[in-house]
Order: C-alpha cells, then sequence, then structure tokens
C-alpha cells in the first residue's frame, strides 16, 4: 500500500516537472520570437531577386508585400514602378504601412521609377520595423509592383 | 474479436504499433522539415492548398465570408486562374470549387498561428510563415491522426505485428507521406483521417447503437462532405457494414430500420455540419448546390478506368504496386470469413463507384501529383485489405518470406520514386513511358 502510494507520488512529480518543464520551454521560445534575429532577412509576398535592364537588382511584389527593416535607421528609400504594356492598363495605387501606420500613398500612372522616401520613427522595443506595401491591382502572372534595391 | 483483444491486452496492448505510429511521427516531420529546408517545395499554401485554405483569412482575419477582402489584400482583387475560384455569372460574387472542410481542420492550428503572427509582428494577412506552416503541419498532424485511428481499427481485428507492418506499408508503400509533409495542405490526409474516423465509428455504432456514436458518426460523416463533396460515396461503408451474403443484407437493413432513431441523429448533426457549406453556396449563387467547375465536368461515357488504375501516367497500381497485395487480402477476407470482411462490400462498391467517378472527370490525372491523388483519401479500406493478406501470408512459412521480399521492395521502389519526383526527376503529369524508362532507379 506504501509502495503504491510512493509510486503515485513519483509518478505525479515527474508529470509536475515535465509540465514545468514544458511552461519554462513555451516562455524561452515566445521570449525568443517577440524579435527574432532572422526577421531582417524575411520578406513575404516577393518574388526571387532579378536583374534589370539596367543591372539593377529588383524583384516582384504580388498585391500585399511585407519586409522589415531596421528600427537604427532613419530612414527607408523605396523605389517602385509598375508595367504598362496594354493600352487599358490602370494605374497602380500603393499604400506603404510601417507596423500597421500608414506612411504614404503613391499612384503609379506610368512606368517610370517612383521614389518614396519615409522617415522612421526613433527606435522602439523591437530591433526591426514592419513594412507592407499593398497594391490595388496586380498584372499579369500576378505581379503588382517592380521594387529596386539601391 | 474478443478473442484477439484477449491476446492483445495479454501482449502489450498493441505496444509494436503504437512505437510504429511514433516512428511515423519522427519520420513525417523528418520528411517535412527535408521538403522547406532544402527548397524541395514552395511555400505549403500553394496550389489547390492555397484554395482550401483561403477561406480561414478570410473569416477570421477580414471577417467576410465573401472571399471579396482577401482577394483584394492577397491578390488585388482578382483571384489567380489556377486557384479555381470563380466569379459566379450573374451574381460576380467569388465561388471557391474547392469547400471548407479542409479549412475547418485547419483551424486549430490557424488560430495559434495567428496570435503567434501578432507577437512576433509578421504581417497578419494569413499568408506569412506561421499561417503557412500551421497549414502545412495541419495535413501532417491529420495523416497522424489518421494513421492512429486506423491502428485502433486494425487491432480489432488482426494482430498487433500485422498491424504494424500494415501502417508502415500504407505510410511510405503509397503516395500517404507525399501528402503527409510535400502537399499536406491538399484535401487527401484530411480524408484519410475522415475515412479512417468513419470506419471505425461504423463498427462502433454496430456493436453499441447509441446516441453518441450516431452523433460521431454525423459529424464525420460531415466533414468527409464538407472536404470532398465527391466523397459522399464513401458513406455507403455504413448500409453495407456486416453484408456477406444475401441473407446478411436482408439482416443489415432489418437492423438499419430497426435503429432508425439511430440514422436520424446521424443524418440531423450531418446535415448541421454541412449546412454552412451549403449558406455560403446560397450566398454567392442563390443556390444552395453548385458546381464551382463551370464547364468542366465528367465525361462518364468514356472514362479512363486504364488511365486511373493501370497507366504510366497516373495509374494507382503502377505507382503503388503495394496495393495488389491490399486487393488479393481483401478477397481472401471476403472467402475466408474472417471478422474483418464486414467491411469489405462497402469498401468494394465504394472503390468501383469512386473509380468511374475519376476516370469521368475531364482531369482524370487529378493535375500535378505524385500517383493518382484521387486514391489517397481511400488507404484505410486498402490497409484492410493488406492486413488481410498480411494474415494470409503469415500462416505460409514460405509465403511469409517470399511476401516481405517484395513489399520491401515495393516500398523502397515507392520512396525512391518519391524522392524522384521531389527533386523533379518524375514530371508532376503527363508521364510517358519513355520518361518513366530513363528516369528509372535514376539518383536524384
Amino acid at each position: 500500500m506504501i509502495a503504491g502510494r510512493e509510486i503515485s507520488r513519483l509518478r505525479w512529480r515527474r508529470r509536475a516537472l515535465f509540465i514545468a518543464l514544458t511552461m519554462a520551454g513555451a516562455v524561452a521560445v515566445l521570449a525568443y520570437l517577440r524579435d527574432p534575429p532572422w526577421l531582417l532577412a524575411y520578406s513575404s509576398g516577393f518574388t526571387q531577386w532579378e536583374v534589370a535592364e539596367d543591372g539593377s537588382r529588383v524583384r516582384w511584389a504580388g498585391a500585399h508585400a511585407s519586409f522589415f527593416v531596421s528600427s537604427d535607421a532613419r530612414d527607408l528609400r523605396l523605389r517602385l514602378r509598375t508595367t504598362f504594356e496594354r493600352p487599358d492598363d490602370w494605374p497602380v495605387t500603393v499604400s506603404v504601412t510601417l507596423d500597421d501606420v500608414p506612411v504614404d500613398r503613391l499612384v503609379l500612372s506610368d512606368g517610370a521609377w517612383r521614389e518614396s522616401t519615409i522617415r522612421l520613427p526613433p527606435r522602439g522595443s523591437r530591433r526591426v520595423r514592419r513594412v507592407d506595401l499593398r497594391s490595388d491591382r496586380t498584372r499579369p502572372n500576378h505581379r503588382a509592383l517592380q521594387l529596386h534595391l539601391p | 474479436m474478443a478473442d484477439l483483444r484477449a491476446k492483445q491486452r495479454a501482449g502489450g496492448r498493441g505496444a509494436v504499433s503504437r512505437a510504429m505510429i511514433a516512428c511515423a511521427a519522427v519520420l513525417c516531420i523528418a520528411g517535412y522539415v527535408f521538403v522547406y529546408t532544402a527548397g524541395r517545395a514552395g511555400p505549403p499554401i500553394r496550389s489547390d492548398g492555397f484554395s482550401y485554405y483561403v477561406y480561414l483569412p478570410s473569416w477570421f482575419i477580414y471577417h467576410d465570408a465573401s472571399l471579396a477582402s482577401v482577394a483584394r489584400d492577397c491578390c488585388g482583387g482578382e483571384f489567380p486562374a489556377y486557384t479555381a475560384i470563380i466569379r459566379w455569372p450573374g451574381t460576380r460574387r467569388w465561388v471557391n470549387a474547392h469547400p471548407i472542410g479542409v479549412a475547418v481542420m485547419q483551424a486549430p492550428l490557424f488560430l495559434p498561428a495567428h496570435l503567434l503572427t501578432k507577437w512576433t509582428n509578421l504581417s497578419p494577412d494569413g499568408f506569412t510563415l506561421y499561417y503557412q506552416h500551421a497549414a502545412g503541419l495541419s495535413g501532417l498532424a491529420w495523416t497522424l491522426a489518421g494513421l492512429a485511428i486506423l491502428r485502433r481499427l486494425l487491432l480489432r481485428h488482426f494482430t498487433d505485428g500485422v498491424t504494424a507492418v500494415t501502417l508502415v506499408t500504407i505510410l511510405l508503400g503509397t503516395n500517404l507521406f507525399h501528402y503527409a509533409t510535400f502537399d499536406s495542405s491538399y484535401s487527401h490526409a484530411y480524408s484519410f483521417c475522415l475515412f479512417a474516423a468513419f470506419l471505425l465509428l461504423a463498427e462502433r455504432w454496430d456493436e453499441s447503437p447509441g446516441a453518441q456514436h450516431a452523433a460521431a458518426l454525423g459529424v464525420v460523416a460531415g466533414l468527409i462532405i464538407l472536404v470532398r463533396h465527391t466523397n459522399v460515396l464513401f458513406l455507403v461503408c455504413l448500409p453495407l457494414y456486416g453484408v456477406t451474403d444475401r441473407a446478411s443484407l436482408s439482416a443489415r437493413l432489418h437492423r438499419l430500420l430497426k435503429d432508425w432513431r439511430g440514422l436520424a441523429v446521424a443524418a440531423a448533426v450531418a446535415t448541421a455540419v454541412v449546412f454552412p457549406q451549403l449558406a455560403l453556396y446560397y450566398l454567392a449563387t442563390g443556390r444552395p448546390i453548385v458546381s464551382a467547375y463551370g464547364s468542366l465536368g465528367f465525361n462518364f461515357a468514356s472514362p479512363r478506368l486504364f488511365g486511373v488504375l493501370f497507366s504510366v501516367q497516373k495509374g494507382l497500381f503502377f505507382w503503388s504496386p503495394v496495393l495488389l497485395l491490399a486487393v488479393a487480402g481483401a478477397i481472401w477476407l471476403w472467402r475466408s470469413g474472417h471478422g474483418a470482411r464486414r467491411f469489405v462490400a462497402g469498401a468494394a462498391l465504394f472503390l468501383v463507384m469512386n473509380t468511374y467517378l475519376m476516370a469521368s472527370w475531364w482531369d482524370w490525372q487529378f493535375g500535378g501529383s505524385f500517383g493518382h491523388r484521387g486514391f489517397t483519401d481511400a488507404f484505410p479500406i486498402f490497409a484492410i485489405g493488406l492486413a488481410g493478406f498480411y494474415t494470409w501470408a503469415l500462416h505460409r512459412r514460405g509465403t511469409a518470406v517470399a511476401a516481405g521480399g517484395i513489399v520491401v521492395t515495393l516500398v523502397l521502389l515507392s520512396m525512391f520514386q518519391m524522392l524522384q519526383y521531389w527533386f523533379g526527376i518524375l514530371p508532376f503529369s503527363d508521364t510517358t513511358w519513355s520518361q518513366y524508362r530513363a528516369a528509372f532507379l535514376r539518383l536524384p
């Protein structure tokens, strides 16, 4: 009887230890994921980088694309353009948000490069800021914008 | 059956097959990690997987059942053609050819992914990193759940060893592993799990016909229809469970009539589960039942039966030849009087109807896939036949060794060909005999 109680107590201790370790692991993972260093290299909604006719590196964005910039940066310079291959191609309106706060709006009505310079606020609690680009329409192959990397 | 269960209780309650499920989990996770770290596939939410999943961001992020908001955000207002999400003529509202069932089953992982996305400050649009892998890992998790349910079903009729070997063969000797890892956002892993659950519940309901089992049957039946509408045919396994001859057919009909209350509960629950889909169709088109494939449809007069079963393009038995042993096993079960033969009539009728249906579909190859993905859903019934084959072979020493050698060879061949598919050595569709010969056993 006593042995049985001992075994049961041992089992409970093991379970408690397992739960405590799992919770500690979860807290550690959450703490890491709050501001992970790999975000700077992460982007979504873009194609791979390509080399444009003028030799510069460009990539296409879909209707919604996002990427991250360092919080220490003072400003962000974006160079964008879209294609006008058909006479009835409508202008593309691009909204730029920084951590979900609208910071710029551009209307691309011809095929020329347009530049947007955004002043970034002082560094907050995270090491990166998220930039979202939303276009109101796409061109063939689900592409909306060409983004230029200087 | 009771005798077998007593033996299994004495022998560790299926310890070998339980260990096999654990190994399958490790292997599936390793395969999934390989696919996405080695760059073998694009993000998990792609192709058909996009259309199955797209309801979740629409409902939970944009609070919009019409899919219009998500279309604006992801795609500039118009879904790409490959999604098979079309504007319904007349209403101009979006209708998705892929129903909501997969999204419903992905929801448990979508919600934590959404919270984690906000926590990390990724874009909460439904398509960034955590959403992608929540959708991908969801298919993997349902495959493992399906294997675990299948194990419970098989252990009711077969030994632990036979169950374990059957599970390994079904996972690795067919395209199930591929649809648990590489293309896990497609519907097949989900249907595989639901089919296994339906068979188990059908048997349990037969043993103890209570409202609880009937309601569970209704939920699973409803989900089967929600995941893939044509899988409604699988429900034939319920009325035909236990039918082995004319007398048992008559007895089964009497039994079902006697248990009409249970059937009514199951039907009511299934209808409630399916109702949101009908409501969505109604809101989009003004009709509760529609075909969102437009002019694409069935050619019932000229089914490609040889194509779906044996061809080099996508033939089930060409790409998963180990399933021929399952057919042999099912025939043996039927003739031997084994307890598992209760499933054979329903399974056979479903396979005949489903094969004819798939062979009649305009794209009988079902687009790009490893093997014929239309049959993946039905692997739980092939598993019963396969377990029957192993049981038969185990009683004949020489046959068991030969069968073991054949099965190991066929499983290794299937795995190797799956890797060739992942590495782009085998084409996604329309494989020709000369392409197959040129690629045969060629290393990636």
